[in-house]
């Protein structure tokens, strides 16, 4: 697997990749862990490559994250500070990758509120794009931490059981770990109320449920999704209160799933609307700081691996 | 126009009697003289002209178009529409309101004939708004507008939300036979939606219209043209469900007819696939089932019009993420080879297929041309039904690009078109 070619230029979405590509990426994400856990954490892999971060939309974690892996890697690490009302207008965004491109960044990492648009991005320049989340559409490192994260953990996907909960409707996290766990042959299942699952989710590949305890009957993993408050601009829900007694992650629910089974969340989290704090912080089962641990050795995994198929913007005229 | 024209070695095909024969078109003084197999080379004329067995049929009648003229004239004139139709075998077009400041008034019904007669090379008819300013709130002139020469009535791709407005508005249509086309959309279930709503559109992680928006306004208009009497367009209906309720409807009594936008029966929501913002139209593409449903009632004839929906959008406004982008495609120039396309591919007659574009919708607004009748307005449409081409956005005659079928293989394509009798276009 060591010399497999990884085909693609960016890393857009987890649709799109089989089998081979994810577990590449896991397999260098591995090894990694194991330099982020030593003292000195340091590879020059991108020494002298210029790694530029984009987010329309604020971020904490993810770009912090993309940040260190970056560093880590040896690159050159700009983050753009496009603060989210300077840029609202399109042709401010093209605008903006075009700008950014004549500096010839070789790596971009971009994150959008609306879907489609880092896909739209990627073809206005010349380095490699990597997805770090657009709209409601994808978020690839996430699935990829995640899958890094329950393989390391709990063992071999393949046939797991892992239950996604919570509000599907308006998640890139889900779309992108209902296409991974599809590709590495887990069982996926889907729970939420009606409202906040979307239409044809059954065509996904993942059994759907709208009565959490018979979906987390039997699982092995139960990832939780935030409640995205900011992106209701309806009344999907009556109540947070509402939504914590029927879908809220407690103890008496996860019962249901298999004696020990591991809990995920891909932060930040609401406690006491989808997950209760003695869940999210227990010791052995909560798996959510090692997620974090995972997205840093991950994402330097993607950037390493994409770096390779960058162009080699240096030589260009 | 004077003297004698004859147009001889043609495929001539006429949708208003179902004729598709040998022969030819006379054409003296703007008007057609004589049409079918009695016209040959033979036929006495000043100017003899050979189509070389391609055919030949009416011009085009759309009944929906949108320029930018007046008030977005960056997207597009009235000039450069009417350089669009005729490339496009269009000969008649339609206006829609929805121009800043909107067509409500019979000043601007005049602007917009005055405008037209100096700079278009084909005929263009104005509509009139329903509703001042298009706020559905208060109705406009009806009486006054249509008497200034507007063929029908519409709030355009603003539904008027108030059905106590449209039911007084459509009963007071109803007292000058107004013709009052309604496009059925729901506010509440469409606003802030990008595509059709189905797995597809959760899967790109974009909001979606579902039908019941269409369905549900549908069924309103129909109820209130029931009860009001009123002459009612179903405008640019994209489902299935919605032409069998409106073949209900009129089978009920109902004067009610139908329009489908030419992309409705070529697309699918599918073809929206990587975000591509030139397929985000309103009515959004839908299921294939529904495309295939539109398409069943093109080949039966229970499809009154077929329109190109021509809206004009720059590039500024689509080049965006799609949820940003401008609803609309441009569609003047592709609206016959859309048809010639299906029939070749559904092997649908041409002079079924081409029945909504020409008399079917002359008999909506009450127009003498849309035929090759003795008298009729000699507007007609020389084409190769069956040439192949690929679409190239950048060739395209509109000043806007936006088109949905930019890289498509296509079949169909017009050679001359002509208004009265006078060549307007001619491929070289």
């Amino acid at each position: 697997m060591a010399d497999y070619a990884f085909p693609h230029r960016h890393l857009l979405g987890i649709e799109g990749l089989n089998r081979l590509d994810i577990e590449t990426l896991l397999a260098l994400g591995d090894r990694y862990v194991e330099l982020n856990r030593s003292r000195v954490k340091h590879a020059d892999v991108l020494a002298g490559r210029t790694l530029v971060n984009l987010f329309f939309e604020n971020s904490t974690r993810t770009q912090g994250s993309f940040e260190i892996a970056g560093r880590r890697l040896g690159a050159d690490v700009v983050t753009m500070p496009i603060a989210t009302s300077s840029v609202k207008k399109g042709e401010t965004l093209i605008d903006t990758a075009m700008t950014l491109n004549a500096m010839r960044p070789d790596l971009l990492v971009i994150r959008h509120g609306s879907s489609g648009a880092v896909k739209l991005l990627s073809r206005k320049v010349d380095g490699a794009v990597i997805n770090a989340g657009d709209g409601t559409h994808e978020h690839p490192t996430q699935a990829l931490l995640d899958a890094l994260t329950i393989r390391r953990r709990v063992g071999d996907i393949s046939g797991l059981r892992i239950a996604i909960c919570g509000d599907i409707l308006h998640s890139r996290v889900a779309r992108s770990n209902v296409a991974c766990l599809n590709v590495l042959g887990a069982e996926v299942r889907l729970i939420a109320p009606r409202t906040l699952t979307p239409p044809g989710a059954a065509e996904w590949g993942a059994e759907v449920f709208t009565d959490m305890r018979k979906g987390l009957d039997g699982c092995d993993v139960v990832m939780m999704l935030r409640l995205q408050q900011e992106r209701m601009d309806g009344a999907y829900l009556p109540s947070a209160r509402e939504f914590f007694h029927f879908y809220g992650l407690d103890a008496e629910k996860l019962d249901h799933a298999k004696p020990n089974a591991f809990v995920m969340h891909p932060g930040p989290m609401n406690r006491g609307v989808e997950i209760e704090s003695g869940i999210a912080d227990h010791k052995t089962r909560s798996l959510i700081t090692e997620q974090v641990e995972m997205g840093v050795a991950v994402r330097m995994a993607v950037l390493e691996t994409l770096a390779k198929n960058a162009p080699d913007i240096g030589a260009k005229n | 126009m004077t003297g004698r024209t004859v147009i001889y070695n043609a495929r001539v095909i006429d949708p208003a009697t179902a004729l598709d024969e040998k022969g030819g078109v006379l054409i003296e003084n703007g008007l057609i003289v004589e049409a079918g197999a009695g016209v040959t080379k033979a036929t006495a004329a000043d100017l003899k002209i050979d189509a070389k067995g391609k055919a030949l049929a009416p011009g085009l009648i759309d009944l929906r178009v949108k320029t930018g003229e007046p008030g977005a004239e960056n997207k597009e004139t009235l000039q450069t529409a009417s350089d669009a139709a005729a490339a496009g075998g269009v000969t008649t077009f339609v206006v829609m309101p929805d121009t800043d400041p909107v067509i409500d008034s019979v000043a601007l019904v005049d602007f917009i004939q005055r405008r037209a007669e100096g700079v278009a090379k084909v005929k263009v008819l104005p509509a009139g708004g329903l509703t001042l300013g298009l706020d559905g709130t208060k109705m406009s002139e009806i009486g006054l507008i249509k008497e200034a020469g507007a063929v029908f009535f519409t709030n355009g791709d603003k539904p008027v939300e108030d059905a106590g407005v449209l039911r007084r508005a459509m009963t007071y249509a109803a007292s000058f036979d107004a013709l009052v086309a309604s496009r059925p959309d729901t506010p509440a279930l469409s606003k802030n939606t990008v595509m059709n709503a189905g797995a597809f559109a959760a899967r790109l992680g974009l909001r979606g219209t579902p039908p019941e928006a269409e369905w549900i306004a549908l069924q309103r208009d129909l109820m209130l043209a029931e009860t009001t009497g009123v002459r009612l367009l179903a405008d640019c209906i994209s489902t299935g469900r919605s032409l069998d309720a409106v073949e209900e409807a009129r089978a009920n009594g109902v004067k009610v007819s139908c329009s489908v936008a030419a992309y409705s029966l070529f697309f699918n929501e599918l073809d929206v696939g990587d975000y591509l913002t030139y397929c985000k139209v309103q009515p959004p593409f839908r299921k294939e089932e529904d495309r295939m449903a539109l398409l069943d009632g093109l080949k039966r004839g229970a499809i009154d019009a077929v329109v190109s929906a021509h809206d004009p959008q720059p590039t500024e406004d689509k080049r965006l993420p799609i949820a940003d982008a401008a609803f609309g495609a441009v569609g003047l120039e592709t609206l016959l080879t859309a048809l010639l396309s299906l029939a070749l591919r559904e092997e649908i007659p041409l002079a079924v297929a081409l029945k909504p574009v020409t008399s079917g919708p002359a008999d909506l607004l009450g127009l003498p041309q849309g035929r090759l009748a003795k008298g009729a307005p000699a507007d007609l449409v020389l084409f190769d039904p069956a040439a192949p081409w690929a679409c190239d956005r950048d060739d395209l005659t509109s000043r806007s690009k936006n088109s949905p079928f930019d890289g498509r293989r296509l079949e169909g394509r017009v050679l001359r078109t002509w208004v009265n009798g006078a060549t307007v276009f001619e491929r070289g």
